[in-house]
């Protein structure tokens, strides 16, 4: 009897297998893979017949919802979209800049400046954007201008040293976008920051 | 008289237009790529800005990359037509939103900050099915 039900599983599962590969090669269809930083999400897909959730890396499925996710051969993954990824530009990558209690940034934070331009050398038509934030202490309009305070002087400082890029939008959160979530008139060093964003 | 009326309409205009800011920017171009956006068909090159609503589109052995505000990346192989229908962006308001629809061809999505705060926020509509986008990277296809 095991024999028998192993027989026909390994006869059912290529066979589905080549069903879903043979079906995609003429339809639309999804492939999840893992993030460039290593963790892998998830994608739901939802068609006429029916809705499916992918979670694994390498799955894929139709469109139309019909079938359940299963593995898509790598060779056709680069066959169909090698263009398209081949395409896919660089990652943003995002700094932190840490500030001492008013507008002095740390002794940290200005030595990665340099790395900030270097990253931004290394891009095509590359654009950024520095948002201020602060901490909770102090009344929410002050704050709000604090963080402009903030981030305009390291746009400042970055183009002083030499920063060269196609667009560059400076912006505040004030206390409205916490990195480290705290209740009102807390002193917390971590959201007394500037967010540089180079794409 | 007329020509005063005809300036303030312009300055007006000019006013609205800067308050619409570019939601990304291509990045790379192979072959032929276009960005038409308020209705303006612009030849895609590193550079070109692309805005709510834009239709982003490639030719035969083309391809483009894309890089938003936000640090989505698309990117499109030959053949391939995608809108932007909906882009909010704005964290500290907690306005987030992406929207678009691939007509046709083949993309490379990798999510940014919108899905990572509101995963919900992250739709790709195609003309079979609906994707929703869970904090991730995929390929999608589709085929006319």
């Amino acid at each position: 009897m095991p024999f028998k039900a192993g027989v026909f599983r390994s006869f059912l599962i290529p066979f589905m297998l080549a069903f879903l590969l043979q079906a995609c090669a003429s339809e639309s269809y999804i492939v999840l893979l893992e993030n460039p930083d290593g963790h892998t999400g998830a994608v739901t897909v939802s068609g006429e017949k029916g809705k499916q959730l992918i979670k694994k890396a390498g799955d894929g499925a139709l469109l139309d919802g019909s079938q359940a996710p299963a593995p898509v051969a790598a060779d056709k993954i680069r066959e169909d979209f090698g263009e398209a990824m081949a395409a896919r530009p660089k990652v943003p990558k995002r700094f932190i800049l840490y500030f001492q209690i008013d507008t002095t940034l740390t002794a940290e934070s200005e030595g990665q400046l340099p790395t900030i331009i270097a990253e931004a050398a290394s891009r095509p038509a590359v654009d950024i954007s520095v948002v201020g934030h602060t901490d909770t202490m102090g009344k929410a309009d002050e704050n709000a201008a604090l963080a402009l305070v903030r981030a305009t002087l390291v746009a400042n400082l970055l183009k002083e040293k030499g920063l060269k890029y196609h667009n560059m939008t400076v912006e505040s959160h004030g206390e409205r976008n916490l990195l480290i979530l705290t209740p009102n008139e807390v002193y917390e060093p971590k959201n007394r920051r500037v967010e540089v964003s180079v794409r | 008289m007329f020509k005063c009326v005809v300036l303030s309409g312009y300055l007006l205009s000019s006013v609205l237009w800067a308050a619409d800011a570019p939601i990304g920017w291509v990045k790379n171009v192979t072959g032929d790529a276009s960005v038409s956006s308020h209705g303006v068909l612009v030849r895609a090159e590193s550079g070109t800005a692309v805005w709510q609503g834009s239709v982003l589109r490639t030719g035969a052995k083309s391809s483009m990359g894309i890089t938003f505000k936000d640090e989505t990346i698309m990117s499109f192989g030959p053949n391939t037509q995608m809108s932007v229908d909906e882009y909010l962006y704005a964290p500290a308001q907690g306005q987030l939103s992406l929207v678009g629809k691939l007509a046709k061809g083949t993309m490379n999505y990798v999510s940014g900050i919108i899905a990572k705060l509101q995963p919900d926020a992250v739709a790709v509509n195609t003309p079979v099915g609906m994707i929703g986008v869970r904090g991730t990277q995929f390929v999608v296809k589709v085929e006319e």
